[in-house]
């Protein structure tokens, strides 16, 4: 019956080779290899630097965020007593809170910290959180298609859906964004800083910034304060640098945030040892295939 | 039934005896019909060479097809269970696993790769192989609701702690599926020695010398199937030794 001229070598050279080299491909497909160094925070990236013993709770800051972002008002919780809204939101991405530490009550200033190993960047499947060549995580809202990872992963709880429907997913994600339309277009610095009356919030390099919140933390401490710098090692280096004065629990902040580690042994380990499996499982079934397809007849009907 | 094979002279007759019913063949068929696009659509979210498919309005719609897959991909077995909870029952306990299983193990490389019968010791209804997909199937399924209910409505619920956690199980569980999947439509598409599987969920029966061969356990009865393969042993060794 099978009358073809049957080679003795079950599987030709060349069909191997093709082999192997489709086995590999396909386990190195999606293996975000080339993308493994996080961007490294630089001197030169644009920063915020908050200074909460200057802060006087004016709110300016999160107005002018409202305003320039075009964010709708949020209806206030009556027993909030200075905290209105009580926290971030898809519409709020600029707040002030009040915050207890060792020196009593002061005021604290929350938005995103545009991490350099941003857990958001690691997991969003889109590329719509992306790290902007000027230093901040911008948001590019036409790609996002409202899956949500990021504001499950983001240390800071920072960015939050807008859903517009809860059983098809329809949603898109809001967060502060460093208000990249007025860095791209040249038109100056985040809305928040711009507006600050006294100083608490500034923007320039990072560098500069840094050098300012040393000589600011050490004279805080010569006058006896707790004070240190939150954001400069932090998740690789923060573009939102804080002055605190505590713990960083004491403000919410983790002192070590683990999720950015999680998420890339999510995205970095997890997921290509699943493509070295597929690319083995279909190595696997091809070789057999034509393995089989020379050795075994198929079976007659009985 | 008789049949004619192409180029061949005599008339064969097939024996047909029942394997399946309607419900588990529809099952099976819808099962596949909603596997398939749930792993496309959640690949897309997965690889990131595919990320322009994920991006705004197509991601939008592939999350959409996700989930109107996932109704009926969750729901079927509970329909199953509703109507024939026997056989659902029959079959799950097919599917555990015995000490035999490391015999199919053993001689399986034989089996598949060289097509040699004989090497096979007596399966039941389910091969150790057949078995273990349906194992894989039923527990991919549980995990796949079990994380894939509260990603769709728990963010904002459930703490992101255990959030991160239905992500990567999620994942988890499509990568051994998609991996088991993949061999088995391998095996129930191209394998020659495995004809009949296909034959059986189209239409619901196997042939019966078919199931003498390949299923003797289940054909036969444990006990006799033992017999018949030991015996067929001996005679082959007494046959090598001469
Ligand atoms: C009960 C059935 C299932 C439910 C309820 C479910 C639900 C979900 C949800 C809600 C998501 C997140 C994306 C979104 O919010 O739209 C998701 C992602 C995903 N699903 Fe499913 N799913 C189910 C079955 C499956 C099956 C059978 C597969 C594959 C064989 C699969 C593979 C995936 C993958 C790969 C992702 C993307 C995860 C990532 O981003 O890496 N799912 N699923
Ligand atoms: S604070 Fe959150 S949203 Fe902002 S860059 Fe870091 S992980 Fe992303």
């Amino acid at each position: 019956m099978n009358n073809r001229p049957s080679p003795k070598l079950a599987i030709h050279r060349r069909e191997f080779l093709g082999l192997s080299a489709l086995g590999l491909g396909i386990s190195l497909v999606g293996a975000r290899a080339a993308a493994a160094a996080p961007s490294v925070a630089s001197p030169d990236n644009v920063a915020i630097l908050y200074d909460p013993v200057k802060c006087v709770g004016c709110k300016a800051c999160q107005m002018a965020c409202k305003r320039w972002n075009k964010l709708p008002n949020e209806s206030t919780d009556p027993l909030g007593i200075y905290e209105s809204p009580r926290d971030l939101s898809a519409i709020t991405w600029n707040i002030i809170k009040l915050r207890r530490t060792e020196v009593g009550w002061h005021f604290f200033n929350y938005q995103c910290m545009h991490c350099t190993d941003a857990a958001c960047v690691e997991v969003c499947p889109t590329r719509a959180l992306f790290h902007d060549p000027l230093g901040f995580v911008a948001l590019d809202r036409q790609k996002c298609n409202g899956c949500g990872y990021c504001t499950q992963f983001c240390p800071y709880g920072v960015p939050h859906l807008q859903v517009a429907n809860l059983l098809t997913g329809e949603a898109k994600s809001a967060k502060c964004t460093f208000c990249q339309d007025r860095l791209w277009s040249g038109i100056g610095g985040p809305s928040c800083a711009e507006v600050c009356p006294v100083g608490a919030l500034v923007w320039g390099k990072r560098g500069d910034l840094l050098d300012r919140a040393r000589a600011r933390v050490a004279e805080l401490q010569a006058q006896g304060l707790n004070a240190r710098i939150y954001g400069e090692n932090e998740a690789g280096g923060l573009r939102r640098l804080s002055i605190l004065l505590g713990e960083p629990e004491e403000y919410g902040l983790p002192s070590v945030p683990k999720t950015p580690a999680f998420a890339r042994a999510w995205q970095r380990i997890i997921q290509p040892l699943g493509n070295v499996a597929f690319g083995a499982a279909l190595l696997g079934i091809l070789g057999t295939f034509l393995f089989v397809r020379r050795k075994i007849r198929m079976e007659e009907v009985k | 039934m008789t049949v004619q094979l192409k180029g061949r002279p005599e008339v064969i007759q097939i024996q047909w005896i029942p394997k399946y019913t309607t419900l588990e063949r529809a099952a099976h068929w819808i099962h596949t019909a909603t596997f398939v696009p749930l792993a496309i659509t959640g690949m897309i979210l997965y690889f990131p060479f595919l990320e322009p498919l994920a991006q705004g309005e197509a991601g939008l719609f592939i999350r959409l097809v996700h989930r109107v897959a996932a109704v009926i991909f969750g729901l079927l077995p509970i329909v199953y269970f509703i109507f024939e909870p026997r056989r659902l029952l029959m079959n799950i306990r097919e599917f555990l696993p015995n000490k035999e299983d490391l015999g199919w193990l053993k001689a399986a490389p034989a089996y598949y790769l060289l097509g040699r019968h004989e090497a096979m010791p007596p399966q039941g209804r389910f091969n150790a192989g057949e078995k273990m997909n349906g194992l894989v199937m039923i527990v991919a399924w549980a995990v796949f609701g079990i994380t894939g209910v509260p990603m769709w409505f728990g963010k904002g619920v459930i703490p992101p702690e255990i959030f991160r956690w239905l992500v990567v199980f999620h994942d988890l569980a499509m990568i051994v599926s998609v991996c088991m999947f993949l061999v088995h439509l391998y095996l129930a598409v191209a394998h020659p020695l495995m004809w009949a599987g296909l034959v059986s969920m189209r239409f619901g029966v196997t042939s019966a010398e078919y199931a003498m061969v390949h299923h003797a356990k289940w054909y036969y009865g444990p006990k006799r199937a033992m017999e018949i393969w030991e015996a067929k042993k001996r005679e082959a060794a007494h046959k090598g030794g001469h």
